[in-house]
């Protein structure tokens, strides 16, 4: 078991150095992505649109709202859609090797993890340039931002382990990320829906999540023990019901890929 | 005793076939049957010592590759169990998770740490692995632009260097030239010195009568026979013959055959004596019957045989008149000619031309010509080994004078 979590550091960075093998930008297309996003928020919707939210007195107000939702959001999606075809790319590996799949799963998540804490690094240094206050309670992004990869990676799994009986979910999973995306306040406010429809964000768990980000990020605000709870709880049931069936179904997966 | 490396304990492996797979999922949660069931392997068990070679041979879906990969892990089994003292490595495809765009010597680290090496036992064994895949500058290059063997020497060079106390090769050797595979067989004895213990599938009777110290036969998924190389083999070549009696044991072909057709060849087979089968050790003695019909009264005839190689090369040919016997047939009737030899040629494949006709050959009055009436192959060397198309038994001495 350790033995096999060790692997997946190994896989991980070694997956990490191969990505761009080849390019001649070379790692630097790492930093890139997040940095044309934090372009993309801050000259589009601030300078040219003149977008602004009057809660804090910052003209790059919105484009600090956007980026800490958006960079959470990046990371939680692209986990989900990458272990959703895992089965399927690794199965030249599954089927030779005696490698538990668990090992492939673990990588993502290690190296998905680290690339959402440098496009997170990116953003604090963004606001620091837009003179933005960052604070103490910015220490607070470390443990929700671990809890929120649990999150992902359990909720990831148990899609993945449906997509080989179902081929049709390959299709559907990306949509549906979609639909969510737009069903959460990342791009909108959450004041704007919680009137007319309050399930949506009752019900919506990454809600829970992304509106912590954006606490800290527009009022340096730390989130509340029950907030915290709160995750953890979804987080961590999320897992054991992936690490459930994982147990279940992995062994019939392994005959049909 | 020796010290066993591998348990193989009634080892049952069914296959659930489901009408789709929305079934298969109902069934993982549900109590209900949704399946109809497929047994690849049935109830196996045998355990593999130290510094044993093991053959496992069957037909094709007898099961083998499924065992294979239960004891590789790849695949879980339906029930029993597998105990492993010690790393295995399994060569079950070739190019076992080489990443295509990357050059060889980095799927040299990816592949070693797939297979369980770590970094600092890769970084000592590199070059050796290099230097006997024999793939020089090109190891550098992308895996996607070696050719097969290229690719094959470099997983099984990696493999070896590995030095897994099990090492599983499936059919592996049979993909490079020969040179390389003797070189494979070579290394494969030497690491066995050492003390691997190898599992060893294949199709190539020589080479698993060379290798093997035991070997197992499977046969819809259970264990017929395990035992002795040479006696399980030939077991393996009873089951074949079976399975052509049961298809189309054409040997005659009314097509194959030209001349007159007086006299018709009706059936040609040919059987080693102890493998009872077409296939046959060099060295062993085998029974040829060539069964003929006559269309009408004939005087002086004579039946011939001509054995050749693969690549259609005369190695052997007699007849009944060089044999002094007078034949002579009546009208409507039935005879069955007998040769019986001693197969004194070297391992391969060969094949069994037969005639009728007048005098000494079948330039004259030739009743009936068959190419090729029958198949068979020399596999695995009786007595003495040698090398080559025949064997001329020489009586060697040696001695000092000075």
């Amino acid at each position: 078991m350790i033995e096999n979590i060790l692997k997946s550091f190994l896989f991980a960075k070694r997956e990490f150095k191969e990505r761009y093998v080849g390019t001649s930008l070379g790692q630097f297309w790492y930093l890139l992505s997040p940095l044309v996003m934090i372009f993309i928020y801050t000259v589009i919707f601030s300078d040219f649109m003149k977008m602004k939210l009057n809660i804090i007195d910052n003209s790059y107000s919105y484009s600090i709202y956007l980026i800490s939702g958006l960079f959470a959001w990046t990371s939680f999606s692209t986990i989900i859609m990458r272990l959703n075809t895992i089965f399927f790319e690794k199965a030249h590996l599954i089927k030779k090797v005696n490698i538990p799949i668990y090992t492939f799963m673990i990588s993502v998540i290690l190296s998905e993890f680290f690339l959402f804490s440098i496009s997170m690094v990116l953003a604090i240094i963004f606001l620091i340039i837009v003179s933005q206050p960052v604070t103490l309670t910015f220490l607070w992004l470390i443990p929700i931002m671990v809890i929120q990869t649990i999150f992902a990676l359990g909720l990831g799994v148990i899609f993945a382990l449906f997509t080989p009986f179902f081929k049709d979910l390959k299709e559907i999973i990306p949509i549906l990320t979609q639909l969510w995306f737009w069903a959460t306040p990342i791009i909108y406010l959450s004041d704007m829906i919680a009137n007319r429809y309050p399930f949506i964000l009752k019900y919506n768990p990454f809600y829970h999540f992304v509106k912590l980000y954006q606490n800290i990020f527009l009022y340096s605000k730390a989130p509340s023990i029950k907030e915290i709870l709160l995750i953890s709880t979804i987080a961590s049931s999320t897992l054991l019901l992936a690490i459930y069936l994982y147990k279940k179904m992995v062994g019939t997966i392994k005959d049909i890929i | 005793m020796r010290e066993k490396v591998l348990e193989v304990k009634n080892i049952t492996k069914i296959y659930k076939i489901y009408r789709d797979n929305l079934d298969r999922l109902k069934e993982i949660f549900l109590k209900k049957k949704y399946h109809k069931e497929f047994i690849a392997n049935r109830d196996i068990s045998f355990d593999l010592y130290q510094k044993e070679t093991l053959g496992i041979i069957g037909l094709n879906g007898a099961g083998k590759s499924t065992i294979l990969k239960i004891i590789a892990g790849v695949i879980e089994p339906t029930a029993g169990e597998v105990i492993r003292h010690g790393r295995v490595t399994a060569l079950l495809e070739l190019g076992t998770g080489f990443n295509l765009e990357m050059s060889g010597y980095d799927n040299i680290y990816l592949n070693g740490t797939l297979i369980g090496m770590n970094k600092s036992e890769i970084d000592s064994k590199i070059d050796d692995i290099i230097e006997f895949s024999e793939l020089g500058e090109y190891i550098y290059e992308p895996v996607i632009t070696y050719s097969s063997g290229m690719a094959m020497r470099l997983a099984f060079s990696i493999a070896i260097f590995s030095n897994p106390e099990i090492l599983i090769v499936d059919e592996a050797l049979s993909v490079g030239d020969a040179h390389f595979s003797s070189k494979c067989t070579r290394a494969l004895r030497e690491r066995k010195k050492q003390n691997m213990s190898i599992i060893y599938v294949s199709h190539d009777l020589n080479s698993l009568k060379i290798l093997c110290d035991r070997v197992i036969l499977l046969n819809r998924g259970e264990i017929v026979d395990r035992g002795e190389p040479e006696e399980v083999i030939n077991h393996y070549n009873f089951l074949i013959s079976k399975l052509n009696d049961r298809d189309n044991r054409v040997v005659s072909t009314p097509n194959g055959s030209f001349g007159t057709l007086d006299v018709e060849i009706l059936d040609v087979s040919m059987e080693g004596k102890e493998s009872k089968s077409n296939i046959i050790s060099s060295g062993e003695r085998a029974e040829i019957k060539i069964k003929i019909k006559s269309k009408k009264d004939l005087s002086n005839m004579t039946i011939g045989i001509m054995v050749r190689d693969r690549f259609g090369q005369d190695i052997f040919g007699t007849n009944t008149k060089y044999h002094n016997l007078e034949l002579n047939f009546k009208r409507d009737r039935e005879y069955i000619c007998k040769f019986e030899m001693d197969l004194n040629i070297g391992v391969g494949k060969y094949t069994l031309t037969t005639a009728v006709h007048s005098s000494f050959d079948h330039l004259n009055n030739c009743s009936c010509w068959i190419d090729n009436a029958c198949e068979f192959e020399i596999a695995g060397v009786k007595g003495d080994f040698f090398i080559g198309i025949c064997r001329l038994e020489p009586k060697i001495e040696f001695k000092d004078i000075a």
